[in-house]
């Protein structure tokens, strides 16, 4: 199994050829790069049976007999030795040249279907579990539409009682839904929306198969090239309370379930259909009570692992529910003053490992501060120079540091005098003189903003030796911060200041 | 790592009140109308365009990159590993504005020691750095001040360029004499510059082949409407141009990456010269640069390669600005 705790063994297992794991992981994350960049990037899962390890030994020799297994299985009469003959086949089908060898058989899918419904429960299981092995095959041949005769016994078997059948099944599911537009279209039309409903119901108290219906539901919703018919079924499907509800992580058993779910609020609230809907059934207040107990989780220096996994999908889908209705409206759902303490929790506890994370968590707060209320609940809570000491880094976090300060200043200028009473001014003077255009471009787009408010700022600015900044910038030849610039000095600095403007 | 304070405020017991409704709003005064003015400039155009913005962000936004990557990692179980290669946040670096400069540092502190040592005092007329402020203006007054060469023939115009001196002489050569006898400056102190001869050509050439746009690019407000062009002697070609410094250890002024581009009209001139001493009185200049160039010249090859590629550099910069 992949859970977190069970790959942090295999992690450690390692030892001498753990280079070779890094190296390794290094290719395959390109690999992930280019794939997104294609629209291409796609994961399966597979499940392991517990009698068997994860790249362990594959019976080489089981899978030259494919076809001998199969002939066995296809042609046997005997229930109680089916059993054992389907096991031998799904041990033989380990290996993914067996998958190739397998498919080319005249009504191999219908024979395991036949298993697959047939009286015997175990045979049923073994049958799934090979069925399973051929969703995760590496072959573009072995593709979904291939196993299309399953999925509509798949998809019943949802509403079954047993978790392990049933986690099977979906994760099955779920390793076809990327594949094509048809096999979504056609796992839609076979209900597959109400089934996944019906399942977490069922199983709610089996994180394994809550796990399970996450993944199976993010992998459908998150396709490439999702209908317009998907999204809405899901909204109206009475799904999200079911969501909402798995939202409180359980210690004992792991972060898994709730990453998944997490992950699906992400994909539903950024596709933009109905995120008033959304709101309405509670999701903006779930997330952001867990973003905040995250964040006293980070804040006692209990950070599990995996909890940035968690973290990302939250943060994005409460940055892109802000948008769902004037601030105002939503702020019932926003009371916690301890969100916005965890959104400034977020850059300082994960800079250094998950940078992007620290830029998504300050994009959620420029979200925020379109109010005056959030405004200055953030100079209340004295959180602004934290904010400040995240400006001298890239990787695009000072750029939405400013937007967030410009933000605040923009409220008027009791805003701008305690933007500089905490240190603001200072710290601009360092990111004029920084080498990104744009950071210079937003620097002066606030720097204006707070000298136009009171003429102290800007005579404190010149104090500060803010102005050769200011004059040699006019010489740069971008011309976005030379105007800027230029602007700046001619019409906002207070009289008694010689400007030396171009000539 | 974490702050004090966030630590606090996130481990605040249940008895203080964390409600947003319950923080008091900022309230703001009378805004007076200057502040949206004054986002424009006279002509009207919108200098200043900031507005507050929420950003929607969709599934496939550039920004999401890495943490859609760390998650399909998760996914086929490649993400934990002991040492993980993720990318980690940068400081920025500092780049320096002049044109024609462009050169980046990692702290801020190497910035300033650039900026304050190349680009501080330029005279805007020959674009010349000198180590100070009152070396700036004592140049600008002998070589850029038409009124000064009239005053100079009736009365001691020239400065002692030792600060807090004072003293005044009829000629440069008395200057320099007394510099070197009162002062103790080195009689082989090289009081005199020849002019950057390439670059000339190259301005000027430039400059009437692009002549408008880069004036209306680079400036702003003209203060006397006048910009003196280097030289238009052609006979001056034959000098590399020699450049010394006034102090030992002072970088030398004519390395600077000076911006010709802003050069804009033709104008008789006197000879441009830093402030060091020449060694004869005249304004002709032929016969002038043709004397300094028996000067010794102390040419490193770093300031011969750095010449070069300053008016390659700048060469580029004319075509593609």
């Amino acid at each position: 199994m992949w859970r977190l705790n069970a790959v942090r063994h295999k992690a450690g297992r390692q030892g001498s050829d753990l280079e070779e794991f890094k190296f390794k992981r290094r290719e395959h994350e390109k690999e992930l790069r280019r794939a997104r960049k294609d629209s291409q990037l796609v994961s399966k899962r597979l499940l392991l049976n517990d009698d068997e390890e994860e790249d362990g030994t594959m019976d080489t020799l089981a899978s030259d007999r494919v076809l001998e297994l199969f002939n066995i299985v296809r042609h046997g009469r005997d229930l109680v030795k089916k059993e054992a003959d389907l096991r031998a086949l799904r041990k033989a089908l380990r290996s993914p040249s067996a998958h190739l060898i397998l498919i080319k058989q005249p009504n191999s899918i219908a024979i395991l279907v036949t298993n697959l419904c047939g009286p015997n429960p175990q045979c049923r299981l073994e049958a799934a579990r090979c069925l399973h092995e051929l969703s995760h095959s590496p072959h573009s041949e072995v593709d979904s539409l291939r196993l299309r005769q399953a999925t509509p016994y798949l998809i019943t078997f949802l509403s079954g009682q047993s978790p392990k059948f049933t986690e099977l099944c979906l994760y099955t599911l779920g390793n076809m839904c990327p594949d094509s537009e048809n096999v979504r279209d056609m796992l839609l039309a076979q209900g597959i929306i109400p089934a996944l409903n019906n399942c977490i119901q069922i199983h709610r108290t089996n994180l394994a198969v809550v796990e399970a219906v996450g993944f199976t539901l993010s992998q459908l919703i998150s396709a490439n090239y999702v209908t317009g018919t998907i999204i809405p079924a899901v909204l109206a499907s009475g799904l999200i309370p079911r969501l909402l509800s798995v939202l409180t992580p359980d210690s004992q058993f792991g972060l898994g379930p709730v990453i998944e779910c997490a992950w699906c609020l992400h994909y539903l609230a950024c596709s933009n259909v109905d995120n008033g809907a959304l709101v309405a059934q509670g999701t903006l207040l779930h997330c952001t009570s867990l973003l905040v107990t995250l964040g006293v989780a980070v804040a006692k220096g209990s950070i599990e692992e995996g909890i940035e996994l968690l973290i990302w999908p939250l943060l994005r889908c409460v940055g892109n529910l802000l948008l769902s209705g004037p601030l105002g409206a939503l702020q019932p759902q926003l009371n916690d003053s301890r969100l916005l303490a965890a959104l400034c929790a977020f850059p300082q506890a994960f800079l250094q490992t998950h940078p992007a994370l620290a830029r998504e968590s300050i994009w959620v707060l420029n979200n925020l501060t379109d109010s005056s209320v959030f405004c200055s609940a953030l100079f209340y809570l004295n959180l602004v120079p934290a904010l400040i000491q995240l400006l001298p880094f890239s990787h695009g976090i000072n750029i939405m540091v400013l937007r967030v300060l410009g933000n605040i200043a923009h409220q008027g200028r009791e805003y701008c005098l305690h933007l500089a009473q905490a240190g603001l001014l200072p710290a601009l003077c360092a990111t004029l003189k920084m080498a990104d255009t744009e950071v210079v471009t937003f620097s002066l787009e606030v720097l204006g903003q707070l000298m136009a408010s009171d003429p102290q700022l800007a005579e404190e600015f010149v104090r500060q030796s803010g102005l050769p900044v200011l004059e040699a910038i006019q010489y740069s030849n971008q011309e976005t911060i030379r105007l800027r610039a230029t602007h700046l000095l001619e019409h906002h600095l207070p009289p008694h200041c010689t400007v030396r403007t171009l000539p | 790592m974490l702050q004090p304070e966030l630590i606090q405020l996130l481990t605040a017991s249940d008895l203080v009140d964390l409600r947003i409704d319950a923080i008091p709003k900022l309230q703001v005064g009378f805004r007076p109308g200057c502040f949206f003015s004054s986002s424009r400039s006279q002509d009207g155009e919108a200098k200043l365009t900031f507005i507050p913005q929420q950003i929607l962000l969709n599934k496939d936004h550039e920004l999401f990159e890495d943490g859609d990557i760390h998650r399909h990692l998760y996914l086929q179980n490649l993400s934990t590993c002991p040492a993980y290669d993720s990318p980690t946040a940068r400081q920025c670096e500092f780049r320096c504005y002049i044109s024609g400069c462009s050169q980046v540092f990692s702290t801020v502190e190497d910035y300033e020691h650039h900026y304050n040592t190349l680009h501080r005092h330029v005279c805007s007329s020959c674009q010349r750095s000198l180590p100070s402020a009152r070396l700036l203006d004592i140049h600008i007054q002998e070589w850029h001040d038409s009124l000064f060469s009239i005053l100079a023939e009736r009365q001691d115009m020239y400065q002692c360029l030792v600060e807090g001196c004072g003293s005044k002489f009829r000629t440069r050569d008395q200057r320099k004499d007394h510099m070197i006898k009162i002062h103790k400056y080195p009689s082989d102190f090289m009081f005199d510059k020849v002019k950057r001869i390439k670059n000339i050509k190259i301005a000027k050439k430039n400059m009437l082949q692009k002549g408008t746009s880069m004036e209306v690019s680079m400036s702003v407000s003209e203060p006397e409407g006048v910009c003196e062009v280097l030289s238009d002697q052609p006979e001056e070609e034959e000098y590399m141009e020699i450049n010394h410094s006034l102090e030992p250890g002072i970088l030398d002024p004519a390395s600077n990456p000076i911006n010709t581009v802003e050069l804009s009209t033709d104008h008789d001139t006197a000879p441009i010269l830093s402030v060091t001493i020449q060694p004869t009185t005249n304004q002709q200049r032929p016969q002038h640069n043709r004397e300094r160039h028996s000067y010794r010249s102390v040419f490193t090859s770093n300031l011969k390669w750095h010449t070069i590629s300053y008016m390659v550099h700048n060469m580029i910069l004319m075509y593609f600005p």
